[in-house]
């Protein structure tokens, strides 16, 4: 059996994604030592994982020192890293839209979006034919309207109640995000078998 | 921004140390004997182009350019890849004598990086040009010759992928309603995206018996094992045929083994008109080469004769090579100051058997050891002989 290096998110979305290859009938210990270890061998499977932060997963998958890996639809947008994008997960779904205080309208002059996804952000703005000044920030992007330093943001929204917490709203849906499959373009060629067998039974479990 | 320090080389510049640099060499080597043997011929062009010939004809993106400007205030760029100058001079001078051409090329070739290191900025390519030759036996030549091309290296587990772009063209003319969509699905494509490829076409709305085809397709298509598996989508038409003939080819070549069909394959440049393909081999995360038939770019330089070839990655043909030692002896003679002559001498001697020889005074050295170190056998020429 080819040896298989999955690159996977830490946190939620790993357990997620790991309990879906167990249902897909890999051979896995049912509770993996998740403590500080960056890389898990599974001998029996032949499947070796490591562990990296959601944002770096297609960059492991791009240079090809993970074969394939679980990225989300956002990482992705963001990134625009050459990988192939083979299925949709449908697990942790969620979507990405703009929000702001209530009842408010965009600066005339120079809107400013505060958000973690800047080419996401300006590519949607882009679109809708809106110029705008992005600005990045890394995390408690709720603040930035709180406190005058953005406009809008735009920022992953699932049930909303960090949003409705904070006294914002959300404005424009931009675009649906779950989970996927990718692949490096030269794993996905050299072990096709394998990583095609890995669709496939993912596949079956999806639909 | 921060000053630039004395050490620091712009993004992905690299520099090429003896070990790498002997490396390249034998790869030159090999690859130009063997190249040469098949009739071609090898060429060079000018590092320098202009924007407005090669640059805007490449089909590498305008990002990853090296802009600069003459004195005549003109847009220059460093050449981003070899297939664009090639049919410049092709067909601007070279055809007009012979035709079929057969012209190959090693050279450096310069595409910026826009994100992050990893990636060299500047790399050696590889690759032949077929001229002149609209026939499928000239894109049979470019397979067979790319396969037996990575083979002379020592390479032995490698794949390339073919697909044809007038085949997928005709699968998303048939199967969508409007051209817009087709090009949203081979732009898709392009990205390797083929979520958003089946997401696009439920989005369509298509009629059911259409939609059908195409998630079949895209679920088969990137894993086709021979041609028959194909023709279920396509109309009978020339580029099936021709699909058809060139794989009997390479059959007839034995290489089956080493193919694979991608009828998905498809570039964001239009120029790439018929049969194209990519190169992946074990070891490197990225591929090894890539190539097909270019007849459009000719027709930006306005010939119509048609072109087809491939191009390989030095850099990354490197990283897949098997490591072999260096065969040649190093010596190192170290010789006290009245012996200069005697040392020449030696040198000679040992020159002459083909290895290679150091000569080095001992006046001259900080640290002896450390010096001999690097040497598989060390001389001394001292007075007492």
């Amino acid at each position: 059996m080819t040896h298989l290096t999955i690159a996977m998110p830490k946190g939620r979305i790993f357990e997620e994604a790991y309990q879906m290859l167990i249902d897909a009938g890999f051979n896995l210990p049912e509770e993996v030592e998740m403590s500080r270890k960056l890389m898990i061998e599974i001998p029996e499977e032949n499947i070796r994982f490591i562990l990296a932060k959601p944002m770096d997963v297609p960059v492991y998958v791009e240079h090809g020192v993970a074969d394939i890996g679980i990225a989300g639809k956002d990482v992705l947008l963001e990134l625009k890293r050459n990988v192939h994008e083979l299925l949709d997960l449908k697990i942790s779904q969620c979507y990405i839209a703009s929000a702001g205080l209530p009842n408010t309208s965009m600066n005339e002059i120079a809107p400013r979006i505060a958000t973690k996804y800047p080419n996401i952000a300006m590519n949607y703005y882009k679109e809708i034919g809106e110029q705008v000044e992005i600005i990045e920030l890394n995390g408690s992007i709720e603040l930035a309207p709180m406190i005058g330093l953005a406009d809008r943001i735009v920022d992953i929204v699932s049930t909303g109640r960090t949003l409705m917490e904070n006294g914002l709203v959300e404005y424009e849906h931009i675009t649906d995000v779950s989970s996927r499959l990718i692949a490096n373009p030269v794993s996905y060629r050299m072990k096709s078998e394998r990583i095609q067998e890995v669709v496939t039974r993912l596949k079956n479990l999806v639909n | 921004m921060s000053s630039i320090k004395m050490f620091e080389k712009p993004l992905g510049m690299r520099d090429t140390f003896p070990i790498t640099y002997e490396k390249i060499e034998e790869v030159r080597q090999t690859g130009r004997k063997f190249l040469r043997a098949r009739g071609f011929d090898f060429i060079e062009t000018p590092s320098l182009e202009y924007f407005d010939t090669v640059g805007k004809a490449s089909a590498i993106y305008d990002a990853s350019l090296f802009k600069l400007v003459d004195s005549q205030g003109n847009t220059l760029v460093l050449r981003p890849d070899m297939t664009t100058p090639i049919a410049r001079v092709a067909t601007s001078k070279l055809l007009k004598e012979k035709i079929p051409l057969r012209l190959a090329y090693f050279a450096n070739v310069f595409r910026a990086q826009q994100t992050e290191g990893g990636r060299p900025a500047e790399f050696g390519q590889m690759g032949i040009e077929i001229i002149g030759d609209s026939s499928v036996y000239a894109d049979a030549e470019t397979i067979i010759t790319a396969i037996h091309l990575i083979q002379s290296f020592g390479i032995h587990s490698f794949k390339i992928t073919i697909g044809h772009a007038g085949v997928l063209n005709c699968i998303l003319k048939d199967y969508t309603e409007s051209v817009e969509q087709a090009e949203k699905l081979r732009g898709l494509l392009v990205e390797r995206n083929y979520v958003g490829f089946e997401e696009a076409v439920e989005q369509f709305h298509l009629p059911k018996t259409k939609s059908d085809a195409l998630l079949q397709f895209i679920g088969e298509a990137t894993n086709i094992v021979s041609i028959e598996h194909i023709e279920k989508y396509v109309r009978k038409n020339d580029a099936l045929e021709y699909m058809q003939q060139l794989m009997e080819l390479v059959s007839t070549a034995n290489l089956s083994p080493y193919v694979a069909l991608d009828f998905t394959l498809s570039s964001h440049m239009n120029y790439y008109t018929g049969m194209l393909f990519e190169v992946f081999a074990e070891g490197s995360g990225f591929a090894l080469g890539n190539g097909g038939r270019y007849d459009g770019l000719l027709e930006c330089f306005g010939s119509e004769v048609g072109a087809t070839g491939f191009g390989i990655r030095v850099d990354r043909l490197l990283e897949v090579l098997p490591t072999k030692p260096t065969l040649d002896q190093q010596v190192a003679i170290i010789f006290e100051e009245s012996q200069f002559t005697k040392a020449l001498e030696m040198a000679n001697h040992f020159r002459q058997q083909g290895k290679l020889v150091t000569v080095q005074s001992k006046k001259g050295l900080f640290d002896e050891e450390a010096f001999m170190k690097q040497f598989e056998k060390v001389v001394y020429v001292s007075q007492e002989d």
